[in-house]
């Protein structure tokens, strides 16, 4: 099975994973994407919902596709005891297990980690929570915009002296994903050379707070952490994003006097770096307001790429603010092979979100999200064994379809 | 013993992206040797906060958290000098992460695509905000401007106001901390591929395709063609009447897209009158703005007499997804946050006494540790550069 020698750095490690919608799947496609083989159990009977959203055909979803690529999948009904026995089969020969479902559905269909445990020893078993399996505060659920808020995100994005705004919604499911995949290659690696497997209890709201780390030290020091400081830095100034022409906008950092000096030039005014106003930082720091309002006069009107091209050439630190039409659009996402063709079982090119890392020797990356069930004959037949008849007796009694 | 206990990692980087997956790799135990320009010292220990008092280049809370469990070594590996010393350590080292300008590697003899002749087991990661062939126009970013090149910024917050900017993310560093996280995860799994090959390799990251890809579940959409690319600012909005709203003691967040999540909010306020004249399922099948501005009104007029804490506990018994917004204040005293132990305490020899983040994820055999504060410039100089090791 081309599925198994991809090449990367995880080829020969079996994923299996319990898991829906979004963060446990991304944690599947980081796996995968290193070369992992990832089987998908699923099942009609409690279908991930991302396979129903916005299609008829539950092996269309546009989500769903998009964060499940290369992937595997069987098609397991775990309301059937039978199911659960094979599922147990499935997870002795699997190296990683991960799951997120609802707090403590998986030891209700006897699969927590004692229970698998017990069939293979050395599992790395990967559980996802909102706030972790266990604890005061585990039995509660909620959504990415609510780990966000929960883990100290929301508060610190928003406009100077307004409500807080918070993250975009989409922002933390694929946070919480990246950080369960990377706990779960180093339990991996330390099975590897020790041969002792373990559980690895992975929290929303914490992966949230360890991407504000240093604002949460500064307040763990006994300092006042500001809130909604807009697009404001306390160690940069310039730094903000300003309007350019057709709704458009720019982002500009100065990161020290030298870059103020440099962006004084490229908007004619070179004296500007010695006015007193705003010689140093401190001093920009203090008539702040005034130094975005001279910027955002000066960039307004402008085309926001090449504005920032201008700025590159003069070693500044600017971005035109992509919007969905500019990433899609982005010729070097394309060139360096982020954006990237796969081919579904029947033939049919579709573009996927690739790796955010190159390296010497990866894994291929060629096939699309399968279809539900779409591996049952290799997973049932080539991995667990079973004969063609018992396949068909599975498939009868409705516990593999 | 931690997970990585038997990896040595030499860190050159010198801003936060590299000082972040340095850490995460010190949290498990790897002895991270960090090089530090002689008397300057790593430029984020001149970043705040700062402690009152203490030698200039010793007060950096941002320093201390992003580097505990390390050692410092006085070396400035771009300093022909020091080629000898330098060559040394990495005739030591399993791991070398770098987040400097693309070409800075080759500079000091560390050519990404010739390292392995003279060192065929080392695993060198770059860490850099658009890769090693960035074009023209993206050869130098602050987080900031990554930020906005990934597509997060345009399109935050959620609900934009078009003629307001768009804002950037939570604190200062977070496309930092997203690139070292797969970075760390690359090179965890690199070392896992070495311990059968045998070989090094070169991992090069880009950060803007890291924080690209943490919106794939829509990019993956929008590139497929399954979905409509504009220039909306709220192109990756759900709507809906979900959003953060004031309480009497700070905001709570209020998710609602189900009927379970409409009859808790019913059974939350008493079956109040409004609620009636909302079609049964509405949230699913028609949630028109009208609808949803009507119910954000009265969902924030009572919200403002209540107290996050005890709402969101109520709401959560009801079925209804209604979370307090938290400071870091709040979450000291979290009580999960207690049971599971985030926040560990360490003495720092400046600082003193603290307390401080650790990682979210509790492995049961490997847990990571705190073993000890961020390393004061140069304090492992002698020892490392002796070649005693640890």
């Amino acid at each position: 099975m081309t599925q198994r020698k991809r090449g990367g750095p995880l080829q020969g490690v079996r994923v299996v994973e319990l898991t829906k919608v979004w963060a446990g799947p991304y944690v599947g496609k980081l796996l995968s994407f290193l070369g992992a083989e990832v089987i998908r159990v699923e099942s009609l009977e409690s279908l991930d919902v991302t396979r129903t959203f916005g299609v008829a055909d539950i092996n269309k979803a546009p989500g769903f596709q998009a964060v499940n690529p290369q992937k595997l999948s069987v098609q397991i009904d775990m309301k059937q005891p039978q199911g659960i026995a094979l599922l147990k089969d499935l997870l002795a020969r699997a190296d990683i297990v991960v799951e997120n479902l609802r707090p403590g559905a998986v030891r209700r269909l006897g699969l927590g980690y004692e229970a698998v445990r017990q069939v293979k020893p050395d599992i790395v078993y990967v559980s996802m929570g909102m706030w972790g399996s266990e604890g005061p505060l585990a039995y509660q659920t909620g959504y990415a915009p609510c780990f966000a808020a929960l883990g100290g995100v929301s508060l610190l994005v928003g406009y100077e002296g307004e409500a807080p705004a918070g993250m975009n919604v989409r922002y933390a499911d694929s946070t919480f994903g990246a950080a369960a995949a990377y706990a779960a290659t180093v339990a991996l690696l330390h099975r590897r050379r020790t041969g002792v497997g373990q559980f690895v209890d992975v929290s929303a709201v914490e992966c949230m707070t360890s991407m504000i780390g240093d604002t949460v030290m500064e307040s763990l020091l006994g300092g006042t952490v500001p809130l909604g400081r807009g697009n404001r830095h306390p160690d940069m100034a310039p730094h903000g994003v300003y309007p350019c022409r057709e709704g458009e906008w720019i982002s500009i950092a100065a990161a020290g006097d030298a870059d103020w000096a440099r962006l004084c030039e490229a908007m004619g005014q070179p004296g500007l770096a010695q006015d007193t106003r705003f010689r140093d930082l401190a001093a920009r720091k203090a008539a702040e307001d005034e130094l975005d309002r001279r910027l955002a006069a000066w960039t307004a009107g402008r085309d926001a790429a090449g504005l920032a091209a201008e700025l590159q050439d003069r070693g500044l630190a600017a971005a035109r603010s992509q919007s969905s039409v500019d990433l899609v659009a982005d010729p070097h996402l394309w060139g360096s092979g982020f954006f990237r063709e796969v081919h579904t079982s029947e033939g049919e090119a579709r573009s996927i979100v690739g790796p955010s890392w190159k390296m010497t020797r990866e894994a291929a990356i060629g096939a699309a999200a399968p279809r539900l069930g779409e591996h049952n004959a290799y997973v049932l037949g080539e991995i667990l064994g079973l004969s063609p008849e018992r396949q068909r007796e599975l498939a009868e009694a409705g516990v593999a379809r | 013993m931690s997970a990585l206990r038997p990896y040595r990692v030499l860190e050159l980087s010198e801003s936060v992206a590299g000082e972040y997956c340095g850490k995460l790799l010190a949290d498990f135990g790897a002895e991270v040797i960090k090089l530090e320009k002689p008397g300057e010292g790593s430029p984020t220990r001149r970043l705040g906060p700062f402690a009152g008092t203490g030698e200039a280049l010793e007060r950096s809370g941002l320093f201390a958290y992003l580097n505990t469990n390390k050692r410092s070594v006085s070396l400035d590996p771009a300093d022909p000098a020091a080629a000898e010393a330098l060559r040394r350590l990495l005739e030591r080292v399993d791991v070398v992460i770098d987040d400097h300008a693309p070409g800075w590697l080759k500079g000091i003899g560390l050519d990404p695509q010739a390292f392995s002749a003279a060192w065929p087991r080392l695993l060198l990661c770059s860490i850099t905000p658009y890769g090693q062939t960035p074009p023209e126009d993206r050869r130098h970013a602050q987080d900031l401007n990554v930020f906005h090149a990934s597509g997060w910024g345009y399109h935050t917050p959620t609900g934009a106001d078009e003629s307001r900017p768009p804002l950037n993310g939570a604190g200062r560093f977070l496309p930092s901390y997203e690139a070292a996280l797969d970075s760390a995860m690359c090179i965890v799994a690199a070392l896992y591929e070495r311990e059968g090959s045998g070989q090094g390799q070169f991992i090069e990251v880009s950060a803007q395709q890291v924080l690209a890809s943490r919106v794939d579940y829509v990019l993956g959409q929008m590139v497929a063609g399954d979905m409509d690319v504009s220039t909306r600012r709220n192109a990756l909005d759900l709507f809906g009447p979900a959003g953060i709203f004031r309480c009497r003691d700070g905001y709570a967040y209020i998710w609602m897209s189900a009927p379970s999540h409409w009859d808790g909010l019913r059974r939350l306020l008493g079956d109040p009158e409004w609620m009636k004249a909302f079609p049964e399922r509405w949230l699913e099948r028609e949630c028109t703005p009208p609808r949803v501005a009507e119910c954000r009104r009265h969902i924030a007029a009572w919200l403002a007499t209540q107290d996050k804490e005890p709402v969101a506990a109520e709401a959560q018994k009801l079925g209804l997804t209604l979370v307090p917004v938290n400071s870091a204040e709040d979450l000291k005293g979290s009580p999960q946050y207690r049971h599971r132990g985030y926040l560990a305490e360490l003495e720092h020899p400046v600082l003193g006494r603290s307390l401080y983040p650790t990682v979210p994820y509790k492995l049961s055999e490997t847990p990571a540790r705190l073993e000890s504060p961020a390393p004061l410039l140069g304090q492992d100089t002698a020892r490392l550069l002796a070649g005693e090791g640890a």
